[in-house]
This record gives structure tokens, sequence and C-alpha cells, in this order.
């Protein structure tokens, strides 16, 4: 049987484990804090590449055909791109990624197709290479603050594989976040890009307040006029940059999204190690003390027994 | 001189916000300035130095990634990858990956896509080196 000293002991390594442990929760607070004014601040960018977009469709009269946006014949290769995380200690966050990337997989495969694995994250990368599904690539060491120079270069890998047919068809599967408790797995189409997302809203150039000597007299002062405008190189040149700008605001925004997601599960996970932490200290008490009475009910008894002895 | 509005957007956040006297930056094309009431007018930048000229002659710049530029009502939208003031930029970390960037150029493979980023990742980063050193 253990002795108090021996439990004293083990109540002394679960206080410093649940010192650790509700030091991580702090940490994973603040940085969730920050992933999600990133998803803020992604907003008014992505809002204005849209409404640029309609307007130089609308001036270029149709979308150009590009290579992202034509959908191959036979889709014989599908691309999937599974973000996690770099690190552990965050709950089902990253096995839950590798539960669903595995059986898109399965699933895919049994219909007659071949899959084309992706992954972001150290944990994505370890696990896939440990199941013998080695990914074509792996992005890490930015899983918890990814900066939008990522996403170009895993949006740029994406659309160069896909236009030179490697793969017909990519989904990406992801934590998207939803509150601090709970993240959704997931699976959104990036390629090819659909029309109907890019000039959803219908098209139009915005109007400008007519000021005094702009038309002369022709407009009254203050009313709503169409201006003249100038697109420097056309609009059809403007589109075949704008348009890829989806793909990699897309990626951006999953990737910011399953870092917020990545945080608010190790929060939420530290959280319950804490508290789980802070149940066992009490039960650990306990024992001590039952132990302590125990020995002293002994020593007592061993007194007792001594001097009826004399 | 008149002034008018700009806001520098880049994905991880306003860049800048305020009343300048006039823009200079690069184009597809080549050299832009914009000053006040410029005809309403949507292009695309390249990475150059970004030069705010603020009212009484102060010169603000900035290390600016690709992008497009929006004037229109008299206000101007800059939307570009990164814009990093020219106080802020890191030389060492810059020659760090301008020497990243050579030595991926000279390992691709000639005419793919990777070399064509290769190339791009060099030419933006000997001018962030070039403007953070002038």
């Amino acid at each position: 049987m253990a002795s108090t000293r021996d439990t004293a002991n083990r109540i002394g390594s679960v206080k410093n484990i649940q010192k650790i442990t509700s030091a991580m929760q702090m940490v994973a607070a603040a940085r969730l804090r920050k992933a999600e004014q990133r998803i803020e601040a992604l907003r008014p960018y992505a809002d204005t590449i849209e409404r640029m977009t309609r307007q130089a469709a609308a001036a270029a009269g149709d979308v150009p055909q590009l290579p992202i946006l034509n959908e191959h014949d036979e889709v014989n290769n599908v691309g999937l791109l599974l973000i996690a995380g770099d690190r552990g200690l965050a709950g089902s966050f990253n096995s839950q990624i590798i539960r669903a990337g595995v059986r898109a997989r399965e699933e895919t495969l049994d219909g007659g197709q071949d899959v084309t694995l992706y992954a972001v994250g150290r944990r994505i990368d370890s696990s896939l290479n440990f199941r013998n599904m080695a990914p074509k690539n792996a992005y890490t060491g930015f899983t918890d603050r990814p900066a939008f120079a990522d996403a170009r270069d895993i949006a740029g890998e994406l659309m160069a594989n896909y236009i030179d047919g490697k793969v017909d068809q990519v989904d990406l599967i992801y934590n998207s976040y939803v509150s601090p408790l709970t993240q959704v797995v997931t699976r959104q189409r990036v390629l090819p890009l659909q029309h109907a997302e890019i000039l959803e809203g219908g098209l139009g150039e915005p109007e400008i307040e007519a000021a005094k000597g702009m038309v002369e007299g022709q407009v009254p002062v203050g009313e709503k006029v169409a201006p003249l405008w100038i697109y420097e190189p056309g609009p059809e040149e403007l589109l075949k940059r704008l348009i890829p700008d989806f793909v990699e605001i897309t990626v951006y925004r999953a990737l910011l999204e399953s870092a917020a997601s990545e945080m608010g599960a190790k929060m939420t996970a530290m959280r319950s190690a804490s508290d789980n932490a802070g149940e066992m200290i009490q039960n650990l008490t306990l024992e001590m003390n039952r132990q302590r009475q125990a020995a002293i009910t002994q020593e007592i008894l061993e007194v007792v027994g001594g001097a009826e002895g004399v | 001189m008149a002034t008018f509005p700009i806001e520098v957007m880049t994905p991880e956040g306003a860049a800048f916000k305020g009343e300048v006297e006039m823009i200079s930056t690069r184009t597809a094309i080549g050299s832009l300035g914009i000053k006040a009431n410029h005809q309403p007018i949507m292009t695309m930048l390249e990475h150059s130095e970004l030069r705010l000229h603020m009212e009484g002659g102060e010169v603000e710049r900035y290390a600016q990634g690709e992008g497009y530029l929006q004037m229109s009502d008299n206000e101007a939208l800059l939307l570009v990858e990164e814009a990093i003031p020219a106080t802020e930029l890191d030389v060492d970390d810059l020659r760090a990956k301008l020497g990243e960037a050579e030595s991926r150029l000279e390992g691709a493979e000639a005419e793919s896509a990777a070399e064509e980023r290769a190339k791009k990742d060099v030419a933006r980063y000997t001018l962030y080196l070039a403007i953070a050193e002038s």
C-alpha cells in the first residue's frame, strides 16, 4: 500500500500538471482571440475583391474562359486538402480531420476514382505517412498563425496541378469555426471554381454622385451617374488575376478558421484536463487523510496495547 | 494641395487609412501617380514601393505586394497582398528569404510553374531589400 508520503508526492505532481494545463488554456484563449480578429480582418478584403470582380466582369461583358473555371470532362483524380494542426493536445481536432479524410478517400476509391492527398499540419502529414497514404505535398509550420503567403503557396500548387490535369477536382476538408466550443468538419469544393460563386449578386459598375462641372450641363449636381471608368489593363486582363484570387482567399479563410478551431479545441481540452486534475487532487487528498488517520489509529492502538502490557 | 481619403487593405487587415495628397505606385503597364479627383480607375498593381504623399510634404513608404487599385468618387482603395512600412522591414530576414528563393530558382525545372514563382519571389525580395536599404 502507498504511504502517506507517496500520496503527497502524487498530489504534488498532479498540481504541477494542473498548473501547466491551465497555463496552456490561457495561452490558447489569447491566441483564439487573435485568430478571430484575423478572420474579421479578411472579410472587408474578400468583399472588395468580389465587388471588383463583378465590376470587371460587367465591363468585360462576360467572364473569360480560364482553365480553373473549366470543368474537366471526366473526374479521374480527386484532390483532397486536409487541414489541421502542427501540434496535438487539442482534443479530437486533428483526429476528426484524419478520420473524415480517410473516409472521403475510401469512398472516392470505391467510386473508381484516384485520390491525391495534400496535407496542412505536421499531425496530418505524419498520420498519413503512418497509414501509407503519403500526401503529394505537406505544408507545415504555420497552422497556429497562417499568413496569406502560405495560402498563396498552397492555392498556387492546387491551381497548377488542376491546370496540368494532375487532378480534376479539389476539395478542402477542415474544421470550420463556429464558436470556441464548436468546430464542424467541413468539406468544400475549391476547384473547378464555380461561375455562380464569383458573380453572386449580379454585375454592375458603381454609380457616383455627379459633381459640379463633371458632366457639363447634362446631369443635375448630386444625381447618380455612371462614370466612365479607366481599366488598366483591360477588364479581361484584370479578371485573369482577380479570379485566381478567389481560390487563394478560400484557402486562406479555411486556414484561418482551422487555426481558430484549433485554439478553441485546445482551450476546451486544456480546461477539461485542468478540471480532471482538480478532481484528482481532491480524491488524492481524501486518500492521504485516510492514510494519515489510519496511521494515527494504529499508533494509538500500539501505545494502548503497550500500556496494558506493563 | 487637395487631399483625398485612401484605404490600403491587405488580407491581414488595414495597413493604412487616412488622407493623402498623392499616391505613387506601379501598375502592370508602368508607374502611376494618383491625385485628388482622378477619373474613376481600376488597375492591377505589381509589387513596388508604395509612396503616400501626406499633406505638408511628408512621404510614407511601404514595400507593397501585388494587388489592385480602385479610385471612385474621389476615394482610393488599394487591395494588396501586403504593405509593410519601410521602417519595419527586416533586412536580415529579407536576405534569408532572397537566398532561399534564389536557390529554389536554381533548382527549378525550366518553364515550370515553380520556376515562375521563384522568379517572382526573387524579384520581390530584391525590391524589398532595396526599399529597406534606401
